[in-house]
């Protein structure tokens, strides 16, 4: 292949995935169409989880008025949005629930999407900028529950730090040494203190927040330009204007969930699903707390982690994320009936593993 | 004397009067219980007068109503931090919007020949008396000032003392007679109320609110015609203005509170004294408690030898916990053999930091994946997490003087001699270890 066919390969690509003619107010705000059938409820979650993203926007914001990222006032300054701001509680706890529904809404809305096989040509862009998204979300998620550094939140992460360190034991040679190092990179020190705490700081109030800014701009610019995905095999019987019947009914959606997470962070602690004292401030000398687990959403990898070899585990994500990044290949001539059974029984064993992981534990280990 | 005469005589002749005539007008003439409207003659100019008279005017008499009939819950809301001053602005406000609307409704009937040959003496009473009235009100609030306060206390009990027929003139005689002829003005409107075209005023139309538009027209094709597009423009017109009125509403109130709780947030708490004083204390404790930390560090940069404890507080079933030069936690017992044993307390799994309780078996649990750690070897018990031992950390035992007594380097044998004697007298310490090159 000549240079010139390459570029001209190359060009018909980034053509098709981001058509140029098509970017104008027209195609994509006032003939872009929803299809309408048994699997639409999938069209509201992505919208869901960037609505649920604009509130964790405001209330992290709001909260980094107050929050002071130092090791001997952080866990102070939370403890002071909490008990004196007014209405420092519910800003708090809107934006850990909020937290906790974004990480849901994204992994069904990535479930949801790879059931209606909403990846296939030209929309590979938008899954893979979504798989990234996935991953920034939960970067969010592990940077900013070390933020309060309180007992739990400090051994978390070291113990989530740790992780890295142990694939050490798996590489030959002089690499063996590399993940100890990149470890201490990400931690800015010997062990988990300040250097960590300004770098998780960072990473979660600037880093992140750009970087998921960016991918989300690509992720929904490619939403807009290629419009919805058919989702199911049978031509739709009706479409509904995107503009403004399916976006008021978005806003709608998001109505609804602004209620529910208010009335959630005016009345339940996000605290009060913890069985251990949240609010001892970190102490280096202590033992690590009794039954220390991370959050929830992280239930699915830490259960298995607990039952298996670690290398089984490590294994096992590599290729999980190497499957996610390439599914738009891998799955490009399976069925959308294997795609929804598929998601179906990852669906099943994430909902088992969060609920039950505990109980499957127990079961294996005593 | 004249005072007796306003303040209690009148009352009582504005209300007889008012009762028997309004009676005997709503049962001889009842078609004149109207407003006597006159938008068919003149229209454009109404709209500017009578919107602006009427809300003005509404909104002024249902505070002057509602603080006269719930005193109580009106003081209660006034009790609300800048109530006050809202309720205060939203009365001056609405006085002015219907002083507005009056006087163009003034210069309507006196530029308009049309209106003037429908306009009556009583009109003209009526209209000087309300304007008369609104301005006696306005200033009072303006001179006296919070009067939504104040009246509470004298105007409403005076008020009820009239109307429950025991009259008390004495909550209101000593108020200066700018405010007095203001309560003149409200009883004369009693008074003449029957006798104009006040008398709309019992006649409220509230059901036009909810009703569907209603037009009156010629029967005949083409006017039919106009009037089903006609009827469905207002209907339609109805059902935005209803559903904007609504989302509007809904919104504004959601604004009011969301921006109430930002204030507040961004205002932040202003703690009392005592408070304050507290969240200073505990600030200033986590300060040393760090300040502690950091200095524990710079010690493990310079010194050769950290001091652990006491070798008498060393015993064989609960560890003591110390901080070891890599900063991470570490644990010292007393061996068997009455010599110390000083490990690493951090779990060779995932870095938690291990129980100090010895167990019956003489191990050390950590609590967070189940590891047994045997505290004479380090090593953790089979099918356990953790699969290195915790790595022993060198120490020292060195007496008052500061004379090594032993000391024993990892992998090393012991160095020094040890009996039970000098050993009381000695401390325990870590040694720096020797960096690898």
């Amino acid at each position: 292949m000549s240079v010139k066919e390459a570029i001209k390969n190359v060009e018909s690509y980034v053509g098709e995935r981001f058509p140029v003619e098509k970017m104008n107010y027209a195609s994509m705000v006032q003939k872009k169409e929803v299809p309408v059938h048994q699997l639409s409820w999938g069209y509201y979650i992505g919208g869901l989880a960037l609505f649920l993203f604009i509130v964790q926007i405001f209330t992290g914001l709001m909260l980094l008025f107050y929050y002071q990222p130092t090791v001997s006032d952080a866990h102070a300054s939370v403890e002071y949005i909490t008990e004196h701001v007014p209405g420092g509680a519910l800003v708090r706890n809107i934006h850990s629930w909020a937290s906790s529904m974004m990480i849901a809404a994204v992994m069904i809305h990535l479930l949801t999407t790879f059931a209606m096989k909403a990846f296939a040509r030209p929309r590979e862009i938008t899954w893979i900028t979504g798989v990234v998204l996935l991953g920034v979300t939960f970067m969010f998620g592990f940077t900013g529950y070390l933020l309060p550094w309180h007992q739990i939140a400090v051994n978390a992460t070291k113990i989530g730090l740790q992780t890295i360190e142990e694939i050490g034991q798996y590489l030959p040679g002089e690499l063996a040494t590399w993940p100890r190092a990149i470890k201490e990179t990400i931690q800015g020190e010997a062990s988990v203190g300040q250097a960590t705490l300004s770098r998780f700081f960072a990473l979660h109030v600037i880093i992140l927040p750009l970087s998921i800014a960016a991918m989300l701009g690509i992720h929904l610019l490619s939403v807009q330009l290629h419009g919805m995905s058919a989702g199911v095999d049978e031509a739709p019987k009706r479409k509904e204007k995107f503009f403004p019947t399916f976006f008021l009914k978005d806003l709608k959606v998001w109505g609804v969930a602004f209620l529910v997470l208010f009335i959630l962070g005016l009345c339940v602690p996000f605290e009060s699903f913890f069985a251990y004292p949240l609010f001892s401030p970190f102490d280096p000398k202590g033992s690590t707390p009794d039954g220390i687990k991370p959050e929830w959403y992280f239930f699915w990898v830490y259960y298995p982690l607990e039952l298996l070899p670690f290398w089984m585990i490590m294994l096992g994500q590599v290729v999980l994320g190497a499957v996610l990044v390439a599914t738009p290949w891998i799955f490009q001539n399976t069925n959308r009936r294997a795609m929804r059974l598929l998601a179906v029984a990852a669906g099943i064993y994430l909902i088992v593993m969060t609920l039950f992981g505990e109980n499957i534990y127990h079961l294996f280990k005593g | 004397m004249i005072d007796v005469f306003l303040l209690i005589g009148l009352p009582y002749l504005a209300l007889v009067t008012a009762l028997v005539a309004g009676v005997w007008r709503w049962r001889n003439r009842r078609y004149s219980l109207s407003a006597r409207s006159s938008q068919f003659l003149e229209d454009r100019q109404l709209l500017w007068g009578s919107a602006p008279w009427h809300i003005g005017i509404i909104v002024v008499l249902l505070g002057h109503i509602a603080a006269a009939a719930f005193p109580q819950i009106w003081s209660a809301i006034l009790t609300v931090p800048g109530a006050v001053f809202i309720i205060e602005t939203i009365g001056v406000a609405a006085s002015l919007l219907a002083i507005a609307g009056l006087c163009t409704l003034v210069v309507r009937r006196l530029t308009s020949a049309r209106l003037q040959a429908v306009t009556t003496n009583a009109d003209l009473i009526v209209v000087a008396l309300l304007l008369a009235q609104i301005l006696l009100g306005l200033i009072t609030a303006t001179d006296y000032r919070y009067g939504s306060v104040w009246s509470t206390g004298t105007v409403v009990p005076y008020f009820w003392s009239i109307v429950t027929l025991h009259p008390e003139m004495s909550y209101v005689a000593d108020f200066p007679m700018l405010f007095k002829l203001h309560i003149v003005g409200g009883w004369l409107f009693i008074l003449v109320l029957p006798f104009t075209r006040l008398i709309h005023l019992l006649a409220v139309p509230i059901h036009y609110l909810g009703r569907a538009p209603q037009l009156v027209i010629w029967n005949n094709a083409r006017r039919r015609q106009h009037a089903v597009v006609a009827t469905i423009k207002a209907e339609s017109r109805r059902a935005f203005l209803k559903g904007t009125a609504g989302v509007a509403g809904a919104t504004g109130l959601m604004a009011l509170g969301v921006s109430e709780k930002l204030a507040n947030f961004f205002k932040g708490p202003r703690p009392d004294p005592e408070a304050e004083s507290e969240l200073l204390k505990k600030k200033l404790e986590r300060l040393q408690q760090t300040a502690q930390e950091r200095q524990l560090e710079l010690e493990r940069q310079r010194s050769n030898f950290i001091f652990v404890a006491r070798y008498g507080e060393l015993t064989e079933t609960k560890g003591k916990y110390f901080t070891d030069y890599a900063m991470a936690p570490g644990l010292a017992f007393k061996g068997k053999d009455g010599l110390p044993i000083v490990l690493s307390a951090k779990c060779t799994h995932l870095g938690c930091t291990v129980g100090s309780e010895v167990d019956g078996q003489g191990r050390v649990l950590c609590p967070c994946h189940i590891s047994y750690f045997s505290i004479a070897t380090g090593q953790p018990n089979d099918g356990a997490p953790a699969k290195l031992p915790l790595p022993p950390i060198g120490w020292a035992l060195m007496d008052e003087a500061g004379k090594e007594v032993a000391s024993r380097q990892p992998g090393q044998p012991l160095q020094g001699k040890v009996d039970a004697e000098l050993l009381k007298k000695c401390g325990l310490y870590i040694t720096k270890p020797v960096k690898s090159v």
